[in-house]
């Protein structure tokens, strides 16, 4: 019974906080690396080479879990795509797809949460606010809309509070 | 000048003949003319078709080397002006050929400036070393595989579209 509760809140704080660091807010890439997002949230040399060496400690990580991630989900395509595909080791396949992702998803979540630790409250907080300006932008150009639109009265809208990891 | 050609009335050949002598001397007229007035009158009407014609004639052979040069200088200027008009202005072209290159221009000049259009936060790949570009991707794969966006490899790639099929709704 203990177990059954550790596990589902386990699952209930994975379910709050690895989608609030892993939001599609935070920038992809090397963002530490741009100049001009660099100069823009004011970060430091010492700050950039302490990101670059939370990067570097998980990056043979993120590789290894990338690679699992792709060979499982290479062995769920060739079942799905079989005639005869046995229906239990579908199901065993998805299952193993999910849990290589969700691996992935925790490693670059941790990630995150440790380079956050390396910025000040403001930093993190224009960071996410320009990903979500670049977001807006890139659908506003992909809808065709002028450059210069702005939804709320010039104003990006703010972003949902349960959405951030702080 | 419908003449017949009874036996008793003079055949249009002979009437022809007497309006134009041969030799330029007037015959003697037939004596029939004295009592034909259809013949007589038909006579006169070819001697006047006869004095029209040489008079049209006269018009042109009595032209003086005057008249010649300046008619002869109407012409050219009549030809000269029909060549001049047929033939494409240099302008035209001048025209043509600026077109040309301000479309080729107009062609060019975008896509050679698009990749250095600054964006904030978007850096140009050449920004970022060799090895920084490799991260840059690896980093940005991840993101989209955690994200489960990744299409072509997901199992629920084989799924329907959701949001397709709810825009299919409504439609209905």
């Amino acid at each position: 019974m203990r177990a059954l509760q550790k596990t589902l809140l386990a699952g209930a704080l994975a379910a709050l906080s690895v989608p609030a660091l892993a939001a599609p807010d935070f920038p992809e890439g090397k963002w530490w690396k741009r100049p001009r997002l660099a100069a823009e949230i004011g970060l430091s040399a010492d700050q950039s080479r302490d990101i670059e060496k939370i990067f570097v400690k998980s990056r043979t990580r993120l590789i290894d879990l990338k690679a699992d991630l792709e060979k499982k989900q290479l062995a769920l395509q060739s079942s799905m795509e079989d005639q005869v595909a046995d229906r239990r080791t579908v199901e065993k396949e998805i299952e193993a797809v999910e849990n290589a992702r969700a691996e992935l998803q925790k490693a670059r979540a941790l990630m995150i949460l440790d380079m956050k630790q390396i910025l000040k409250h403001e930093q993190w907080e224009r960071l996410l606010q320009m990903q979500q300006e670049m977001r807006e932008r890139r659908m506003m150009e992909r809808e065709g809309r002028p450059e210069g639109y702005r939804p709320r009265d010039g104003r990006p809208p703010a972003r949902p509070k349960a959405s951030r990891g702080d | 000048m419908e003449h017949s050609n009874s036996p008793s009335h003079l055949t249009d050949a002979e009437l022809f003949g007497l309006a134009i002598p041969a030799a330029g001397v007037p015959e003697a007229l037939p004596a029939h003319f004295s009592d034909c007035l259809a013949c007589t009158r038909a006579l006169q009407e070819w001697k006047t078709a006869v004095r029209d014609l040489a008079a049209d004639g006269g018009a042109v052979d009595g032209r003086s080397a005057e008249e010649w040069a300046a008619a002869e200088a109407k012409t050219i200027e009549a030809i000269r002006r029909a060549r001049f008009a047929r033939r494409p202005l240099p302008w035209r072209w001048g025209v043509g050929v600026a077109a040309s290159i301000l479309l080729v221009v107009a062609l060019a000049v975008p896509s050679r400036h698009t990749p250095q259009r600054a964006r904030p936060g978007v850096p140009a790949a050449t920004d970022l070393s060799a090895e920084d570009q490799a991260d840059d991707a690896l980093l940005r794969d991840v993101a989209m595989l955690s994200r489960g966006d990744d299409g072509a490899g997901a199992w629920n790639s084989l799924l329907p579209d959701s949001g397709a099929s709810i825009r299919e709704e409504d439609r209905l």
